[in-house]
């Protein structure tokens, strides 16, 4: 890894409330390269808004410091919102959890497409731009292309309708993707074919992935390395094929507290959180 | 205790119908704990629904206790039968105290002893007395998952309808409403359905098992079994597979 293609130093997101300040995120750093990088942690440890905060689409009344923020040797909290406007979208997309909220219920699937291509190809025309967003829900595997194209998102399936979103985010070739639970609302084999589809695209595009996620498990088997994310805070950095060997309490604790087919374990382990973990 | 004969249920008519369950049947024994899996649109959640009275009995036979239910079902069936339900955040009363979810019942059942009666309820579920008078926004996912579950057993029934009852929660927070089925099944005697997607949790929890596909029953089979890996049904073998993990040597699952 010569130079990082995503380089965050003490990032912390702050949201000033009524009843005081509430830091969502506590100094995060991390530096990505081509590779896939997974986020865990349960709900409320910041990993969401870590992903957010990357791509500047922290909610009002959020607050966003880092040391640094840089995305291909570009500031992220400096640059301007016509240069954000370019990044994001263009060099790099998100997938959110739920494609029922996060597609336009009034507008094609692929119509949808095409407007986040041309947005970032201004010159390409409207042919262009529709062989384009055929070409890309054929790489999602969508059987019927020409079908799927012209349907309203409340006319395909859940998993279908991801990889539409997927096929979205990716028309432009980013750089970066950041996949926020992008298989939660989906069935497991049905995201196991997401996850299939996210990873030919990953590994022959050559982009950067950071996949964000509450499965430990599901992490663990689809990503290089993994952050373990508890009360904003990185607990644990370490490659996802030893996370048998993970040291810190809270990730053993996770990993021991489902329950697996293998083992028959009874009663489960339960997480005794340890305030010292927060420090 | 509940025998389930070729259950059918179908909604709309004409072009409209849909069969959401097609001739479902099995049988569970008093104390048993019995599962059933599937993807959505399986019709798992559908046949919890039958059994209680929120979806219609379009054909078949649902007998509980030896049985046959009525429709509408009697005051009767919910003192032997109660459900759970799967968002914690969607299945309590966001403006009544923990107290008033807990004591409605209760009033509808003309029971008496109501102030011993939820300190009780509260004690099983391993909340203290001093969540008695908190709001549902006040309590956390599984805080609140606990005051559900301790409103179904109030009324003491025998059979309680899980219908995913951790898969709104934290994996950490999971293992603490699982582990207190099983001791409340253990001391009480319960009668246990469970619906859930997630192999694993079924298999945790329930000793056999029926596993769904489009309204239709795939395949009955024991968590021993799924355990050891042995399933007869190609869909049954690809959810196990589904549930280890993402696997990038597999084979391509079933087209969506």
């Amino acid at each position: 890894m010569t130079k990082p293609l995503l380089d965050v130093e003490d990032l912390r997101v702050r949201f000033h409330l009524r009843t005081g300040t509430v830091e969502a995120v506590r100094g995060v750093s991390f530096q990505l390269g081509r590779e896939r990088l997974g986020i865990v942690g349960e709900s409320g440890s910041g990993k969401s808004q870590t992903g957010r905060a990357i791509l500047g689409l922290t909610p009002p009344p959020g607050e966003v410091t880092a040391q640094r923020l840089a995305f291909d040797g570009i500031d992220l909290l400096t640059a301007s919102k016509r240069t954000l406007r370019e990044l994001r979208g263009g060099r790099i997309s998100m997938v959110m959890q739920d494609p029922k909220y996060s597609l336009n219920p009034v507008m094609t699937i692929g119509e949808q497409i095409i407007e986040a291509y041309r947005a970032h190809a201004r010159k390409a025309g409207r042919g262009e731009a529709r062989d384009r967003a055929l070409a890309m829900l054929e790489a999602v595997k969508m059987r019927d292309p020409g079908r799927v194209f012209a349907l309203y998102p409340h006319e395909v399936s859940g998993g279908m309708g991801q990889r539409a979103m997927i096929a979205m985010m990716l028309v432009t070739e980013p750089d970066l993707l950041i996949a926020d639970e992008p298989t939660s609302a989906l069935d497991v084999t049905v995201s196991m074919e997401v996850l299939r589809i996210l990873d030919e695209l990953v590994s022959e595009r050559g982009m950067g992935l950071i996949f964000i996620s509450h499965d430990l498990k599901l992490v663990s088997s689809f990503c290089d390395r993994v952050l373990v994310m508890y009360a904003g805070r990185v607990v644990e950095e370490l490659q996802a094929k030893h996370l048998r060997e993970a040291k810190h309490p809270y990730t053993q604790g996770l990993m021991s507290c489902l329950p697996t087919l293998a083992n028959d374990v009874r009663p489960l382990p339960t997480l005794n959180r340890d305030p010292a973990w927060a420090q | 205790m509940l025998d389930i004969q070729n259950l059918k249920v179908v909604y709309g008519t004409g072009r409209l119908r849909v069969e959401a369950v097609k001739n479902v049947s099995f049988h569970v024994e008093a104390g048993a704990s019995y599962g059933l899996v599937g993807e959505s649109g399986s019709g798992k959640s559908t046949v919890l629904r039958a059994i209680c009275g929120l979806a219609p009995i379009s054909g078949g036979h649902v007998r509980v206790d030896g049985k046959e239910v009525k429709t509408p079902r009697e005051k009767s069936f919910y003192r032997t039968v109660q459900m759970v339900f799967q968002d914690p955040y969607a299945s309590l009363h966001p403006r009544h105290t923990v107290d008033r979810t807990l004591s409605e019942p209760l009033a509808i059942h003309g029971e008496k002893d109501a102030e011993a009666r939820i300190l009780q309820a509260l004690k099983e579920v391993g909340l203290g007395p001093s969540f008695r008078f908190r709001y549902p926004h006040q309590l956390s996912g599984g805080q609140r998952q606990r005051v559900a579950i301790a409103r179904a057993l109030i009324l003491r029934p025998k059979v309680l309808l899980l219908d995913e009852p951790t898969s709104a929660l934290d994996a950490s927070v999971q293992a603490e409403i699982l582990n207190l089925l099983d001791d409340l099944r253990r001391e009480l005697g319960l009668t246990y359905i469970l619906v859930s997607h997630d192999l694993a949790v079924v298999a945790h929890l329930c000793e056999r098992l029926l596993v769904m596909q489009h309204g239709e029953a795939v395949e009955e089979t024991t968590s021993v079994a799924l355990r050891s890996g042995q399933a007869s049904n190609s869909y049954t073998q690809s959810l196990i597979q589904a549930s280890q993990g993402f696997s990038r040597e597999a084979p391509a699952p079933l087209a969506i």
